[in-house]
């Protein structure tokens, strides 16, 4: 007898199998969304120091028991998009706390919440007003001359532009998912910003709506971001660690401040229609951007995956800077998983830690060797890499699918926590 | 007709015996009142008001009139004019019906051509065309209503409250064919994944878990999105949207300007100058700030 093509017993079995363990999940699964859950992002205790308008300055206390403390301070530039909680999203996930462990000095913008009354502050404003205010009262509060200064997406660009007007008070620069060349069609956001009626949309709306920009973001991937995402969610909320981290994730995705709309309209009439930036031709309040005055030390990351800023927008800074002293690092992953995956959590963070500390020393002597392009550093594998890698997800697929290419069964915590990396990997 | 012609005759000896009593009744009613002239200042200083004075116009009017009409001459006329007014009735409201004949005909003529604007559309190609069809119609055939001349005092708020139903309707038109658009790819995955299982049953390898094939789904699924935002159709309905929704959110703020401007609440645009002058002036401060702390 031959065998059937269509094992309809076995599906069968298998739907009854599978109906039977999601009401027991449903089952697990309503006790823990109706018990307690803590889904608190940024913990890490810290201190407001400086505040000018909506915008406040965090002070970190670091861990007095880190060794080898570094001697500058390292301020961070979140964004003008979301929120830098994302940094310290959850405890064992937490770019902050790794910062801390190791003895860094740390601060960082929170940009607030703008209002309507913001909506003709500029990326002048930004960058020669808060940013620049920021910076002299960390150094006068530390009696130093220059601090480190990290900026994350438009964060970056900001602080490229900032220390290509005030190169002598930065140390050392890093830049995170950073656009510089805005000049690319890799990435849909950049397809459809070309054609943007910025103006119109400003006489409109004043400031560009958070959410406004959120939906634009989950129509970047509606297929993961609006369905798989959930699915997945469902798959596994019978896990209270899993619906908190979720959660959190969920919440700060959402947590999105309005943009101001003279900063929103100058990104996209100099950035990403006219590609000023990366070309010296942009300028801020009558001077001009010139990347060649970038001539302190630049780590420079980006993700392979990322398709807000894709590679090609973000790895072209350092050929135009003036800097010996430059490194690309591009980590297998997406705009956000580079900050919240656990991959990236051992090669982020401790790779900046290490870069930083190779410079503290002020007398340390500028090493012309250290300078690393793209094409090397990508094949070069940082130390953190030795390590058995994980699974590259270069087609991305879904969940199940992964769990079942690998041949062996994967346990329940590896597929969550796989899930809550394709989530981020997807944003 | 001749039948009417001496009912019309007929009536022509009780004219003048009306017009008659109607003056000599005028008369006696002037009479009654007390005039000016009879009792001098005195009556004037106790009953003299506005009122009064009208009455006495009016009677004087009336009496006037009466006594013109009682001539022979104008009692012709009249009888003569008396006799053409059905006719001139008659006339008045054929204009007028024909009038509003015309213009409902011309309304439902109209209407009748919504319809047919679609055929130039082959629907059977892409099913958005539906969605462009109908944000034609609605700007050839029904927009132009909303832009009637309008008059008058508040010409000016109606004419801008129209303006934002009709951009409400343009952005709903332009909306229901962007999701129509972001629809398309769903649609499309279901028929691709119902093709592959086919496919997979003919070889016999049909996934036994119903993950795999949501995960088979997703992966379509995704690919027919990226597919589709790279397109140049997507993004042009994007933008489209973006835009009539940007019309819409314009027109909703003046039209609730006039509104708020008779309540107590400062409209956006004042706020917006406010917030502009405000801005500069803290700029200024901080500039100010700057140079004193240097000196």
């Amino acid at each position: 007898m031959a065998q059937t093509k269509i094992p309809v017993d076995l599906i069968l079995e298998k739907l009854a199998q599978s109906a039977e363990e999601t009401q027991k999940r449903v089952s697990r699964a309503s006790d823990i969304l109706l018990s307690p859950l803590n889904t608190e992002a940024a913990v890490t205790p810290y201190d407001i120091v400086y505040s000018e308008d909506r915008i406040k300055l965090k002070h970190y206390t670091r861990s007095e028991t880190a060794e080898n403390k570094l001697k500058t301070p390292l301020l961070v530039i979140y964004a003008l998009i979301n929120r830098e909680t994302m940094l310290d999203l959850q405890p064992d996930r937490s770019v902050v706390q790794t910062f801390l462990k190791s003895g860094i000095d740390l601060y960082m913008m929170d940009w607030g919440y703008p209002t309507r009354k913001d909506r003709y502050v500029t990326i002048d404003d930004h960058v020669n007003g808060y940013i620049n205010n920021a910076v002299d009262y960390i150094r006068e509060k530390n009696g130093i001359q220059k601090v480190n200064l990290m900026g994350i997406c438009i964060g970056g660009s900001m602080c490229a532009m900032y220390s290509a007007l005030h190169p002598d008070k930065i140390k050392n620069l890093i830049t995170t998912v950073t656009p510089s060349n805005f000049d690319t069609d890799k990435g849909l956001l950049h397809v459809w910003m070309k054609n943007l009626n910025v103006d119109k949309m400003i006489n409109s709306f004043g400031n560009i709506p958070g959410d406004l920009m959120n939906f634009g973001f989950l129509l970047l991937n509606p297929a993961r971001l609006m369905i798989d995402k959930y699915v997945g969610f469902t798959e596994n909320m019978d896990n209270k660690d899993f619906v908190e981290n979720f959660m959190r994730m969920e919440r700060w995705i959402f947590d999105s401040p309005d943009v101001p709309g003279e900063t929103f309209r100058q990104l996209i009439e100099d950035c990403y229609k006219r590609n000023l930036l990366i070309q010296n031709k942009m300028y801020l309040d009558g001077k001009r951007v010139d990347l060649k005055k970038l001539t302190m030390p630049l780590l420079n990351f980006y993700g392979r995956f990322d398709h807000l800023v894709p590679p090609e927008a973000a790895d072209k800074l350092t050929s135009v800077v003036g800097s010996k002293d430059v490194e690309d690092v591009c980590i297998d992953t997406g705009h956000i998983g580079i900050y919240v995956s656990s991959k990236a959590q051992k090669q982020f963070a401790p790779k900046i830690v290490r870069w930083l500390r190779e410079r503290d020393k002020e007398d340390a002597p500028r090493q012309k060797a250290q300078t690393k392009r793209k094409s090397e550093v990508e094949l070069q594998k940082p130390a953190v890499e030795s390590r058995a890698p994980e699974p590259q997800n270069i087609q991305q697929p879904s969940l199940a699918e992964t769990g079942t290419k690998t041949g062996r069964p994967k346990s329940p915590r590896s597929s969550r926590s796989l899930l809550i990396q394709k989530i981020t990997e997807a944003i | 007709m001749p039948e009417e012609n001496n009912k019309s005759k007929e009536a022509d000896p009780l004219f003048p015996s009306w017009l008659k009593a109607s003056y000599e009744m005028w008369s006696k009613a002037a009479q009654a009142m007390p005039s000016f002239e009879e009792d001098g200042q005195k009556f004037q200083a106790e009953t003299s008001n506005r009122f009064v004075e009208q009455w006495q116009k009016n009677l004087k009017l009336m009496k006037s009139f009466s006594k013109t009409m009682s001539e022979p001459e104008s009692t012709a006329a009249a009888i003569n004019a008396i006799n053409t007014l059905p006719e001139i009735i008659l006339k008045m409201a054929k204009s007028g019906w024909e009038a509003g004949f015309k213009t409902q005909s011309h309304i439902l003529e109209k209407m009748g051509k919504i319809g047919r604007r679609a055929e130039a559309y082959k629907f059977d190609n892409l099913d958005q065309e539906v969605f462009r069809a109908l944000t034609d119609i609605y700007e050839k055939e029904l927009r132009q209503y909303f832009y009637i001349p309008q008059v008058g005092l508040t010409r000016f708020y109606q004419e801008r409250f129209n303006e934002m139903l009709d951009k409400k309707n343009l952005f709903e038109t332009t909306l229901a064919e962007f999701l129509s658009i972001i629809y398309l790819p769903i649609e499309k995955s279901f028929k691709v994944f119902q093709e592959r299982l086919q496919e997979m049953a003919q070889k016999g390898e049909l996934p036994k878990e119903a993950k795999d094939n949501y995960a088979l789904w997703v992966k379509i699924l995704e690919g027919h999105y990226m597919s589709l935002f790279k397109s140049k159709e997507y993004t042009d309905a994007l933008h489209n949207t973006l835009e009539k929704m940007e019309d819409f959110v314009a027109a909703k703020n003046d039209a609730l300007r006039d509104i708020l401007q008779f309540l107590p609440i400062p409209t956006t645009k004042e706020m917006d100058e406010l917030y502009r002058e405000f801005y500069l002036l803290k700029k200024r401060v901080k500039e100010l700030e700057k140079k004193v702390k240097a000196v």
